[in-house]
């Protein structure tokens, strides 16, 4: 049966209701579709109930039209609702499954925030995210969450799309069908970020994807197809390709990867292209080949050469420039680069001696001795470490090369013979002769020191810069530095902030604490006496009390002293603070008897005093009450 | 006792105060973890902002309805410190073992004298509670004056047209539409603003206009239906002095809300009630200004198809809980039933859950409509009736799904076919045709699809908005 004017009829009374049952008489559209349903209202029942209904709405005074209008339409839409179809007929093709996912019992009120803070916009969603992703992990393979997370790549927050980036790329190969599925190689950051999880992901057998969209991608896409591409070894003779025929970004992209790829082709190009173009050194700072080494080499000597030939003073454009040399040295260890110090080094008084345009001296020889520092401790034991032995012994009297030679002996020698060698240019006495001379030496080492720390969760010592693993420093470092008579080479120390409280310590203490090991009795004997001192002599109460908890010493005797030090600027969140800390290693007696000795009149700062004297009597009474030490809401709330 | 993680999401009033109960356990913050020898209470101290540790415990004297005190001020119930100490039991840390605090046991005591009082009282025949026939009376009165005015709102607003129904013509509605709630008639009262707020669409987004309309008149066709039924049924009530519940959609439609013992008294209750729940979701009604929690269940028993409904007020959002997925077999000692026909509403007063057997699961699916035209004649049955929502949930038998011409299809056993589609006034979050192709494997041969059958206005034709999907092994939810 054909239902068209039964359809007709539903349109044009749905009509009527919108623009208003006044208006029914004059719509002879209706009256037209009434007409054309005239015919089915012969063949069945509902159908003749339908045409009554419609003959009476259309006869019927105004006051009734919107009644029947209604009572109508409800009977039209039953016999639309009993008539309706379902389903296609034909061949079906099946449905593709394998999304890469898992399905999980997650509760709504456990996926639901997550898929919210995936999928929609606003503050607090990185939170989510990072703390599920703690938390619960494995929500993240649900069937139900990876699309979001693919579709959050494009995040306008970037860090959350980073992170969700992160996250996909610990998701496993299953998550790439997903990522592949839908991908425009024409579009943004979005895919951009998919070519890089991708890549990740599939490794070296990403390429022939990677091959594939290489034609129809764009812009940030094309570069991330370019640089995950470069990544393979064998890619070497396309990026030789694409260094020619790409533009912009694309092209940076094909730079950085061919730094990183070996061959005569590939030096060859460099040198013709650093020929041309000064500025692409800066590609080179992260490739760890030999012949980018020389290249480096090659046109820092000529930039120095050319600098030193014009006697003139340098301009403040010249001499940045110049620095820019400094990270595309480090880890450069090829034969060229290690003549290249020993160049500089017969070069290092003309070098100092370089003047700026307001004629003072820029001291760039003294620059260059923290470059190939910086250098050693990124590349760690290899032949810069020779190379800084070698400088030291060209000129033992001087402290010029001594850091470097401590830090390479402690790379590479045993830990006593280094200590032996080295321990006597640390002066225990004050010495009668040449004390200018040795105190320059003397401040050479600590300088070397400055450069290492101990990781206290693995007992294992670090360079500070690059990240190289030392073997163990000899235990009798520490007494030699706690006997140090000069804590610098010169006559101002460096002083930092540790524990971002306010409080300034000098360098050499922070030094000295990296240092330490903490869990050696002695050592931590040694300290607890030294700390003590410190916090007396400086006031710097909360960082040496710190220190001193972390050396299982104890601060309570000494606080008094350094608070009296502040003269009246201590603030007593801080020794809140202290105290709270201190509550994991002392008993509630001992807390309570170190409160006592708090000199609240010399030491707290003056808004501080009242709130102290109501708050640390109660604090000692309920700790001798068996209480905890309280919250610093407790404290703060007696203002 | 066996404490699940899902147990503890569903004791929660919300998800972030499980997950903050859950970071207290995780950093600690408990001490002093004791338990009694039976393992029927559970304490410990929490540090908290406070000075003092707050003193939390849990009775599992109930085990399903464990009985959480704190000493903090929270007014969430049971506060992030009981669910911490909950964590802290399913984390399998270690409690000793000490008598019962006298506070507790006191309280505890106070509790079973409460308990076996009602319990008492349950037993005892109800007290015949004299009707105030008087006010009954006035209020049947005062809803059919309000029928009236609601009759006439309709009149006028399709007399000007629906076209007309807005900026201050809508804001006069509203007020109209207001004064109908002092007639103890909130249900036309929403359904206006319901249709206000679909024109006020049209409005918004003109490209949705047809969709609008059609969906606003739908609401007034039912408004109508509700009208004119509910004057007969009220006046009948009024002539015959019958001032009790009954068993009619119409209470509800006009706006009346279901007790229990109501429910109880009209007989419409089952004893001993199975069910599984198929899926989950939330929706924000902005009509009533509430979110709506629905889970979809199953009466293993019966095969039924019924729903639970929490509604929250979003004014009172933090004080009354919500729902949450569940998981497993649940099983009630009276499962109460609202009135009305397919997908009716429930309701219990106490639960237990436990997990389903492979036996039990294996058996879900045959549960399902024999085929695809039963489930359609039902559908068409229930769709037609002006009061009833355009849809019907269904578990139909899945023979095998595909594509065609750009659409999604079922094709149950016998070949019968459905188009697979999202309900468009679901909305975007409740999109789940997508993920259908995003499932990590086949479906299992003798699976069957739970979704809703609507009438889809654009073609004229009947489509399934899946849901879940039951398979002999277990039931994998798009949604929630």
């Amino acid at each position: 049966m054909n239902l068209q004017p039964l359809y007709d009829v539903k349109e044009r009374l749905e009509y009527a209701a919108i623009a208003g049952v006044g208006l029914l008489g004059e719509d002879f559209r209706l009256q037209r579709a009434a007409q054309g349903l005239k015919p089915l209202a012969s063949a069945s029942p509902v159908f003749a109930k339908i045409d009554s209904s419609l003959d009476a709405l259309l006869s019927a005074p105004a006051k009734q039209r919107a009644e029947l209008l209604l009572d109508t339409l409800a009977l039209v839409d039953a016999v639309a609702y009993t008539q309706a179809s379902a389903g296609l007929p034909g061949e079906i093709e099946s449905l593709p499954v394998g999304g890469g996912g898992t399905c999980q019992q997650i509760s709504y009120g456990q996926l639901h925030p997550l898929l919210t803070a995936l999928t929609s916009t606003g503050g607090g969603r990185m939170e989510i995210v990072k703390s599920t992703w703690e938390s619960h992990p494995a929500y993240f393979s649900d069937f139900r969450v990876l699309p979001a997370l693919v579709a959050g790549l494009g995040d306008s927050y970037s860090e959350l799309a980073e992170l969700n980036a992160e996250i996909l790329k610990k998701q496993g190969p299953s998550v790439l069908p997903l990522l592949k599925k839908d991908f425009d190689p024409a579009g943004k950051r979005d895919m951009e970020r998919r070519v890089e999880v991708i890549a990740k992901l599939e490794g070296a057998q990403a390429v022939p994807w990677l091959h594939d969209i290489l034609p129809q991608a764009k812009k940030e896409v094309r570069a991330a197809v370019i640089t995950a591409l470069g990544r393979e070894t064998d890619s070497t003779s396309l990026l030789l390709d694409l260094v020619k025929s790409e533009r912009g970004k694309c092209r940076d992209a094909a730079l950085q990867s061919l730094a990183l790829h070996e061959g005569d082709a590939v030096r060859d190009f460099w040198t013709a292209e650093l020929k041309k173009n000064e500025l692409s050194f800066s590609f080179l700072s992260a490739s760890p080949t030999g012949w980018s080494s020389d290249l480096v080499a090659a046109g820092l000597r000529e930039r120095l050469e050319n600098l030193l030939a014009r006697k003139k003073r340098l301009a403040q454009g010249e001499w940045e420039e110049l620095n820019l040399w400094h990270p595309l040295v480090l880890k450069k260890t090829s034969p060229a680069m290690l003549d290249l110090w020993r160049w500089i080094d017969d070069q290092l008084e003309v070098l100092d001696q370089q003047k700026n345009a307001v004629g003072q001296p820029l001291l760039q020889g003294s620059a260059m001795t923290e470059w190939l520092l910086n250098s050693l401790c990124h590349a760690g034991p290899g032949p810069l470490c020779d190379l800084c032995r070698e400088l030291w012994e060209k000129h033992p009297d001087q402290p010029r090369y001594l850091p470097h030679a401590l830090l390479s002996a402690l790379m590479t020698r045993p830990a006593a013979a280094v200590y032996e060698e080295f321990a006597p240019y640390i002066q225990i006495k004050r010495p009668l002769t040449g004390s200018a001379q040795k105190q320059r030496l003397h401040g050479a080492v600590l300088k070397a020191f400055a450069h290492i720390q101990r990781e206290e969760s693995t007992g294992n010592y670090t360079l500070l810069r690059g990240g190289s693993a030392l073997p163990p420093l000899d235990p009798r470092w520490i007494s030699r530095l706690l006997g140090a008579v000069w804590r610098t080479a010169g006559d101002r120390e460096p002083e930092f902030m540790p524990f971002s409280c306010g409080e300034r310590v000098g360098e050499f203490d922070m030094t000295l604490v990296r240092l330490a090991d903490a869990s050696d009795q002695k050592i931590s004997a040694q300290m607890t006496l030294y700390l003590r001192r410190r916090m007396a002599e400086t006031g710097a109460f909360y960082s040496y009390g710190r220190w001193l908890l972390q050396f299982h010493g104890d601060f309570r005797d000494t606080l008094a002293e350094s608070l009296r030090q502040t003269r009246g600027r201590a603030s007593l969140y801080y020794i809140w603070e202290l105290f709270s800390l201190a509550a994991a290693s002392f008993s509630p007696e001992e807390l309570a008897a170190g409160l006592e000795k708090i000199p609240i009149a010399d030491g707290l700062r003056a808004p501080d005093r009242s709130v102290a004297q109501k708050v640390i009597p109660l604090t000692v009474a309920s700790l001798r009450a068996g209480e905890p030490f309280p919250e610093w809401s407790m404290w703060r709330n007696m203002r | 006792m066996e404490l699940t993680e899902q147990f503890i999401l569903l004791q929660a009033p919300n998800p972030a105060a499980a997950e903050n109960g859950r970071k207290l356990s995780k950093k600690g913050s408990f001490s002093a973890r004791r338990r009694t020898e039976d393992d029927t209470l559970y304490w410990a101290d929490c540090a908290g902002s406070g000075s003092r540790p707050y003193h939390v415990s849990i009775d599992w004297s109930q085990p399903d309805t464990p009985v959480c005190r704190c000493s903090c001020p929270s007014r969430q119930f049971p506060c992030k410190h009981a669910l911490g100490l909950m964590f802290e039991i399913e984390a399998g840390k270690a409690f000793e073992t000490a008598d019962i605090p006298a506070d507790i046991a006191e309280k505890r005591a106070k509790q079973t004298a409460r308990a076996a009082k009602k319990e008492a009282a349950a037993s005892s025949p109800p007290k015949a509670s004299r009707p105030n026939t008087a006010a009954a009376k006035k209020k049947l009165a005062k809803q059919l004056e309000g029928l009236d005015a609601a009759e006439k709102m309709v009149h006028d607003l399709l007399t000007a047209g629906m076209g007309t129904l807005a900026g201050s013509s809508a804001q006069t509605y509203d007020k109209l539409a207001k004064d109908l709630g002092s007639c103890y008639l909130t249900g036309p009262q929403t359904a206006f603003t319901r249709i206000a707020l679909t024109v006020r669409t049209v409005q918004k987004h003109p490209e949705q206009a047809d969709t609008a309309y059609a969906e606003a008149l739908r609401l007034l066709v039912a408004l109508h239906s509700t009208i004119k039924k509910s004057r007969t049924f009220l006046q009948g009530k009024l002539d015959a002095s019958s001032f009790s519940a009954e068993d009619s959609v119409l209470f509800e439609a006009l706006g009346g809300v279901w007790k229990l013992e109501e429910l109880h008294a009209i007989g419409s209750f089952r004893k001993r009630a199975r069910l599984v729940q198929l899926s989950f979701d939330v929706t924000c009604d902005e009509a009533k200004k509430e979110y709506v929690e629905r889970g979809w269940w199953l009466d293993i028993d019966s095969g039924e198809i019924s729903q639970t409904l929490n509604l929250r007020p979003l004014k009172a959002l933090k004080y009354v809980k919500g729902d949450d997925s569940r998981f497993g077999l649940l099983e009630t000692p009276v499962l109460y039933l609202y009135p009305g026909e397919g997908n009716r509403r429930i309701r219990w007063e106490s639960s237990s859950i436990r997990p389903l057997t492979a036996a039990e699961q294996a058996a879900l699916p045959a549960l399902a409509q024999p085929d695809l035209a039963a489930a359609l004649k039902l559908t068409k049955g229930r769709i037609k009736n002006t009061l009833a929502p355009k849809f019907l949930a269904s578990l139909v038998p899945v023979g095998r799904l595909g594509r065609r011409d750009g659409e999604t299809l079922l094709e149950d056993p016998a070949g019968n076919r459905i188009v697979l589609r999202d309900r468009p006034e679901e909305g975007a979050d409740h999109a789940a045709l997508l993920r259908l192709t995003l499932l990590p494997e086949e479906i299992p041969a003798g699976s069957a699809l739970f979704g809703l059958i609507f009438y889809d206005e654009r073609d004229r034709s009947l489509c399934l908005h899946p849901y879940s999907i039951v398979t002999p092994e277990r039931i994998i939810r798009l949604q929630y």
